[in-house]
């Protein structure tokens, strides 16, 4: 009796068997009329592309010696933006197409993964830690916005944050500099830094990135701003340091070619590509 | 906001030529998306002026003092004579604390007319229609120097009275403009009355009823300044958001209607040199108050991770015509009145950096060592999906949006309001779509997971989901990392080891393939080929003769041999990208391959 093929590692009949090139397991005994089929790689497993991005980007980060830090996905306005500088009734929280929730008033779904850079930056102090340190935090965030090929209500971002005595602005242009010549390794990388606003930082920047041929706008970055630092207890006077958020399912489209943003979300498999 | 070239020669004589303008702005101030040169000869800049900026940035005096700043440039800021004025019986009451300046000016005999030539370029240049020359010329302030500007005909006043007040609420308003459209005002929205009607919303729109006619003699010319949460929230209620109540909202600086008031008196009396100005009415009850900044070299230098020294500093800070006094602890700045974005000391380091030049900044990876770990929950994520995989599942990532589920959004944009309650039933649906595409996946049967957050009641928790068509297995994280056996090993990938899984055997990159929408289309082909052919034979041939329309590898599903023949059946997957294929199309690529099969010496099934 040949044993059916589920899941070749539990499998112990291991008589009558060709093994091929691949590894898979060719039957070629048939008993009675049983035939028993087979398929290349029947078991082979795969992630998503996000997660495989993810999982490169956290790694070049871990590298650099940052540690993942991760946090919840409905969270209360204060983390998502009075401690980040942003108040209400300001212009600067319309940057943001917010998800407010409906009988569950001072909540929101995350517009960006800054809300766990808070609640890391409030634990260590509430457990008498301080600085320096230096976190990423990946994750899924939220924007009320119409979709299109690049536009999606949930996405995946990463965002870092490093404070320390002397943490600046050009150990934040090192460290992406760094980061992008590692992820489209084998290209001609450059970032360039253009002034923006942030209500969360000061200075705050623009980065753009060039792989090669032409510049493009690609992630938001900037000095921590001190009213942040004290939100969360941190002694503005003494530590400095930046932060930065860049889109993990642009990056996806960049560096896999991917067409639509659209495609990861729908439990697709034909996305499963890699 | 759109610049005008000419405009701002105007302030800058020695401007350079427009073509260096873009790239200027565009690293060291905002950035500029669009650069158009008109028919008339002048070239418009269109500038993404940010919260931050936009107190003084939404003018040309601002942008002007910028450039002018950057380059080191001298700038003509005119100042304009006193006009001889009469007394005035005009009188002026602020009873709302939500108004923070009001300056009235009556101007008797004046004509309305059409506006100078100079002045409709300008303004047509950065798209303002020209209406008359009083409602141009308040126009024309508001784009300079970004104080907005309202002209009451004066016989619409009941009395030589304006009082400004929270309105009724309930009360009604009719709009100015064609549409003549009637709003409904509340208490919380500020109006300027005569004290017996409502006359404008204040800082926003104002009304049918006393705005300039053609046949106006006398005007009322308000220069005010609003509280701009408050203007905020009328101009968001009644979805009337005007250039007037953007610069409001951004808050401006009270001290700019002095200078206001000076340019459009002289202006007015510039068109109309009859005119009669009776003497400005000016209440200011809280006046803004000076504000230093003080800041080091040192500190400058360690943000941004440069060695800038003092002189570089107080060159900068000349050029830009700051007040300051250097110390030996540093510089202390008197801020301009206009830059109410300028309150501490890390404002002054972006001030001097972004003039210093950010791409001076040499970037240096600093030296990490900490002690703490990564979250256990990342760790635990990650041993999951590998679990998942080494047991054949598949990553999917679903939609966190649902038509039921006990935590509602508001107003989506999308018709799903609930957030889900578990992943389970994205799973199925995953299922269900995978299966029908099982030939283009080249796969026997679909196996799914994902790890994600699912939302109830009682918070939101992480979950791990799994199964295929006849089964599903959904538990918390926690659960499913407890049930993993101690002997199961993984590592977490580096990146180069990640990016491997991206290219072939000759180190080539595979991009994403994207797939046709149009349905594919089946065929199976078995052959008898003898015992020691490699059926690698037959691939070759399905995968020539397949064309391009062949959309995936054949997909062996059967073999078996006998008498020292082995017989192979696979399935062929058709799809093309532009068109729903026909069978007819399909029966002549099968019968073209069948045709070499044959000549090849094996025998079709």
């Amino acid at each position: 009796m040949v044993k059916k093929i589920v899941n070749g590692a539990k499998c112990k009949d291991f008589k009558n068997r060709t093994r091929l090139k691949s590894g898979s397991i060719l039957f070629t005994k048939r008993l009675r009329n049983v035939n028993i089929l087979t398929m290349q790689e029947y078991k082979k497993g795969s992630l998503h592309p996000i997660t495989l991005i993810m999982n490169e980007a956290v790694s070049i980060f871990k590298d650099m010696g940052f540690v993942v830090e991760l946090g919840p996905e409905l969270e209360d306005e204060w983390h998502n933006f009075d401690a980040l500088n942003i108040p209400k009734d300001h212009p600067a929280r319309d940057m943001q197409d917010t998800f407010f929730l409906k009988d569950k008033e001072g909540f929101v779904l995350r517009t960006h993964t800054s809300n766990t850079q808070i609640r890391f930056m409030e634990k260590l102090i509430n457990s008498g830690g301080q600085p320096p340190f230096a976190i990423i935090v990946p994750g899924k965030v939220f924007r009320n916005e119409s979709t299109d090929t690049t536009h999606e209500m949930q996405f995946y971002q990463i965002e870092g944050l490093m404070i320390g005595e002397n943490v600046s602005v050009a150990n934040m242009k090192g460290v992406l500099l760094e980061f992008f010549k590692r992820f489209f390794a084998g290209e001609n990388v450059d970032v360039r830094l253009r002034p923006s606003f942030f209500s969360f930082v000061e200075p705050g920047f623009e980065i753009d990135l060039n792989r090669g041929d032409r510049w493009i706008e690609l992630l938001g970055a900037g000095m921590v701003h001190p009213n942040v630092l004290e939100n969360c207890g941190i002694d503005s006077k003494k530590y400095q340091g930046f932060a930065f958020g860049i889109g993990l399912d642009r990056l996806m489209m960049m560096k896999l070619h991917v067409t639509d943003t659209r495609f990861s979300y729908q439990g697709d498999l034909r996305i499963n590509q890699f | 906001m759109l610049i005008s070239y000419n405009w701002l020669k105007s302030y800058i004589p020695e401007i350079p030529e427009a073509s260096k303008i873009a790239d200027l702005v565009t690293f060291h101030v905002c950035e500029v998306e669009s650069v158009k040169e008109t028919d008339k000869g002048d070239t418009i800049f269109d500038l993404n002026v940010l919260p931050d900026r936009a107190h003084d940035l939404y003018s040309h005096i601002g942008v002007a003092r910028e450039i002018a700043g950057l380059l080191g440039l001298k700038i003509t800021e005119k100042s304009f004579p006193e006009i001889l004025s009469t007394d005035t019986d005009l009188q002026i009451d602020i009873e709302t604390q939500n108004c923070r300046r009001y300056m009235g000016r009556v101007v008797k005999n004046i004509k309305v007319g059409p506006s100078p030539k100079w002045m409709t370029d300008l303004l047509e240049g950065i798209g303002q229609r020209s209406i008359n020359n009083i409602v141009d010329v308040t126009n024309f302030i508001m784009f300079d120097l970004g104080q907005p500007i309202h002209a009451f005909d004066l016989k619409e006043l009941s009395d030589k009275k304006i009082v400004v007040r929270q309105a009724g609420d309930d009360e009604k308003f009719e709009l100015v403009g064609s549409e003549k459209a009637v709003v409904t005002l509340k208490n919380t929205d500020m109006v300027i009355t005569d004290d017996l009607k409502t006359l404008a919303i204040a800082g926003v729109k104002g009304g049918q009823g006393s705005g300039i006619k053609s046949d106006t003699k006398e005007i009322l010319i308000e220069v005010a300044n609003f509280d701009p949460v408050s203007v905020r929230k009328t101009a968001r209620r009644l979805s009337l958001q005007t250039d007037a109540s953007k610069r409001y909202e951004n808050e401006i600086s009270p001290i700019v209607c002095n200078l206001a008031m000076d340019k459009i008196s002289y202006l007015i009396k510039e068109m109309c040199p009859e005119a009669i100005f009776e003497e400005t009415v000016d209440v200011y009850p809280r006046p803004q108050t000076e504000r230093k900044i003080s800041f080091s070299q040192s500190y400058v230098s360690t943000m941004l991770g440069i060695n800038i020294t003092n002189e570089e500093i107080e060159k900068i800070l000349k050029d830009y015509n700051y007040q300051f006094v250097s110390s030996k602890d540093g510089f202390e700045v008197t801020v301009p009145s206009t830059r109410i974005d300028l309150n501490i000391p890390c404002d002054m380091v972006e001030e001097i950096g972004r003039a210093y030049g950010y791409e001076k900044i040499v970037p240096e990876v600093p030296k990490i060592n900490q002690v703490i770990k990564d979250n256990p929950i990342w760790t635990k994520i990650y041993q999951a999906k590998q679990k998942l995989i080494s047991d054949g599942y598949k990553e999917v990532m679903t939609y966190v949006f649902k038509d039921k589920g006990e935590v509602e959004i508001l107003a989506a944009a999308s018709d799903k309001n609930f957030l889900r309650t578990n992943l389970t039933d994205g799973i199925k649906e995953s299922i269900l779509l995978n299966q029908k595409n099982l030939p283009l996946l080249g796969l026997d049967n679909i196996k799914v997971f994902e790890v994600g957050a699912i939302f109830s009641k009682s918070g939101e928790e992480i979950r791990v989901a799994y199964g295929d068509s006849k089964n599903i297995i959904e538990t918390t994280l926690d659960k499913f990392c407890e049930s993993i056996p101690s002997d199961f090993s993984y590592k977490e990938l580096s990146q180069e080891e990640i990016s491997k899984i991206y290219v072939n055997e000759n180190s080539q990159m595979q991009f994403f393939k994207p797939w046709s929408v149009y349905p594919f289309i089946t065929r199976d082909i078995a052959v008898w080929i003898p015992e020691e052919t490699d059926k690698e034979k037959l691939v070759e041939v399905y995968k020539e003769l397949g064309t391009d329309l062949l959309t995936t590898e054949p997909k062996l599903f059967d073999s078996f041999t006998k008498e020292k023949r082995t017989s192979y059946a696979y399935r062929l997957v058709f799809q093309a990208k532009d068109k729903t294929l026909t069978d007819e199309e399909i029966n002549k690529i099968m019968e073209d391959i069948t045709d070499r099969v044959k000549s090849l010496g094996f025998e079709v099934r």
